[in-house]
């Protein structure tokens, strides 16, 4: 099998199931996390639900990524803040403002957008690789971060990191061929695509979920059953 | 193999020394020689390895050398790739025919037609047998749809394996021949094939593009013609003089690729200002050939320079690779409705499986504990 056929498949019919596994996984994970329910009122409480909802996206969307001081999270172990973040927003610009990468979203959703020119999106492409590094690294060495860390973390990290770095390597033109590091990239992607559902990354769809509810709890002003 | 050697031919029809050099110093350069290319297996002395006269292993090779005998065959193909080899630059193509080689069949240029030109291929082919060089143009259907290409009674796939059987070498030209090309695209109704995927038992060289650059199949002819040996080959047996590196490595609209500017369509400010092709389509970033260096026409332009995105023609299977004015980043299928509307439904009726297992766990967990009470 030559690298032309081996590419074939990877963007072609393993991608196609890898995708589809991805939407039925995640649909299956949202069905049975919202059939769990949540706690009905007793009585009305006093307080504006929906001020708590709209208070809550403002802290997680500009307090918590601008004003470090606010997240006690930072103070405690200001790496995974730091290179969280970063991570993060490399992904968003990467994966949604590069040009190779809106053409996908073009392929599949129909309609594309503007891009950020090359060297802008090559150099948070490493940004987003050193975070991801730096993260498994303090994973490894924080005293309470190496109790937390089991086969799943390290999963989640590898799964993500790989499609990054062979992204990256693709760019570059390092090590293999152009194409043979396509295969890597897209067979990477549907490891990725595949392990999402299965995992705790399914966070970019449940973090909306759970923004919402904890901002409904927050905006109550009543007696905790 | 004709007896006098290519100086001595050259010399015969009028051609003088000084002429000649010059021929050789072409070739040389159209070769891209830096040094002499590997000199054990070309028999020439081995002194003139480390010569800072690159033309001097020509023209030493063309003194000692006899003209190659060329065996040309054409099956399910257009005719495109011999085509561009008459707009050959360097070496040109009577330069070849003239000098440097004996074609002994081509269907479109030989003068003769029917049993005619068919006896003397046989004759060919008995006279010069392992010494000539099988050139081959256009995809072969084989098994039974092999009747697909009949060529004077028989199939492509004898004529082929015939051919092929007393030949030193297989050059396949465009990528029909070479990796099947537009007749083997989907769903490929007259089950052709590559050479290679055909004859496996001898050095095969493919050229491939549609058509092939004619300097590409002029240079390796050359080469061979020259040295006796093969040049060096990737791992699709194209030669590494021609296929090193990308059309996208060598683009001259590469600067607006990294700039991020980008035609958006074939009529913008975009496509006027000569941006980059990237997202009309162009697979240039995974085709490897050098358009972009030697280019067409005695270097006159190439399809990006004049607008057109790539198509990933020196590529296998390029036809089925993906729309051509889809960016190659893209996957190759967009799901269809039915299928996301199938994965969709799977998860949710599987989410609600699950929701009314959990919801009977609770209730019986709630009954067990109200029982206890």
């Amino acid at each position: 099998m030559n690298t032309q056929t081996m590419l074939e498949l990877a963007r072609g019919p393993i991608f196609y199931g890898a995708l589809l596994f991805f939407i039925a996984g995640m649909l299956y994970r949202l069905v049975t996390v919202i059939s769990l329910g949540w706690n009905k009122d007793l009585a009305k409480p006093r307080g504006d639900k929906a001020t708590g909802v709209v208070k809550s996206f403002l802290r997680g969307g500009i307090i918590f990524p601008f004003f470090p001081r606010e997240k006690a999270a930072y103070a405690r172990n200001p790496i995974v803040y730091i290179a969280g973040g970063l991570f993060h927003l490399s992904l968003f610009i990467v994966v949604i403002l590069g040009a190779a990468h809106m053409l996908v979203w073009k392929s599949l959703i129909g309609f594309g957008w503007p891009t950020l020119p090359l060297p802008i999106v090559d150099w948070m492409a490493a940004v987003g690789i050193i975070a991801m590094v730096a993260l498994i690294v303090n994973r490894m060495v924080h005293p309470v971060m190496k109790l937390l860390t089991g086969v799943a973390e390290v999963l989640n990290w590898l799964f993500v990191f790989l499609p990054m770095i062979t992204g990256y390597m693709m760019t570059h033109h390092m090590f293999l061929p152009y194409e043979n590091l396509f295969v890597l990239h897209m067979m990477s992607i549907n490891v990725l695509l595949v392990w999402i559902p299965l995992s705790r990354i399914s966070h970019f769809m449940f973090y909306f979920f759970s923004r919402t509810i904890h901002g409904v709890e927050w905006g109550k002003r009543n007696a905790m059953p | 193999m004709p007896d006098e050697t290519i100086y001595q031919s050259m010399k015969n029809k009028g051609v003088s020394r000084r002429d000649f050099l010059k021929l050789s110093g072409l070739f040389a350069m159209a070769l891209g020689f830096t040094k002499a290319p590997p000199f054990e297996e070309s028999g020439l002395p081995t002194s003139l390895e480390f010569s800072p006269k690159v033309a001097e292993p020509i023209v030493r090779a063309m003194e000692t050398k006899p003209r190659l005998p060329v065996i040309w065959l054409e099956f399910q193909d257009c005719t495109g790739c011999s085509e561009a080899l008459t707009r050959s630059n360097s070496p040109t193509l009577s330069s070849l025919v003239l000098n440097t080689l004996t074609i002994e069949y081509h269907e479109t240029l030989s003068a003769a037609a029917g049993f005619q030109v068919e006896e003397a291929k046989q004759q060919a082919m008995k006279k010069y047998a392992g010494q000539y060089i099988l050139v081959v143009e256009g995809s072969i259907p084989v098994g039974e749809e092999a009747l697909y290409c009949v060529i004077g009674g028989r199939t492509g796939e004898e004529i082929l394996k015939e051919a092929a059987a007393g030949a030193a070498a297989i050059i396949a030209v465009g990528n029909c021949s070479s990796f099947g090309g537009l007749p083997k695209a989907k769903p490929n109704p007259t089950n052709a094939k590559g050479v290679w995927e055909i004859i496996t038992d001898k050095p095969i060289i493919n050229i491939s593009g549609c058509p092939a650059i004619p300097e590409a199949i002029t240079g390796v002819i050359a080469h061979y013609a020259l040295f006796g040996t093969l040049p060096e080959l990737d791992g699709l047996h194209r030669p590494k003089t021609f296929y090193g590196v990308t059309v996208h490595d060598r683009c001259l609209r590469r600067p607006f690729y990294e700039a991020g500017k980008f035609a958006l369509s074939f009529d913008d400010e975009g496509a006027k200002k000569g941006y980059c092709l990237y997202k009309l389509g162009c697979k240039g970033p995974t085709t490897y050939n050098s358009c972009a260096t030697i280019k067409w026409d005695a270097g006159l332009s190439f399809p990006i320079q004049s607008g057109h995105p790539c198509l990933g023609c020196s590529e296998p299977n390029f036809w089925d690779g993906g729309g051509f004015y889809q960016g190659q980043s893209a996957p190759l299928e967009r799901p269809e409705v039915t299928a996301v509307g199938a994965a969709v439904a799977a998860g949710v009726v599987l989410g609600a499986g699950m929701a009314v297992a959990n919801s009977n766990q609770k209730k019986a967990a709630e009954a067990l504990k109200g029982g206890s009470k």
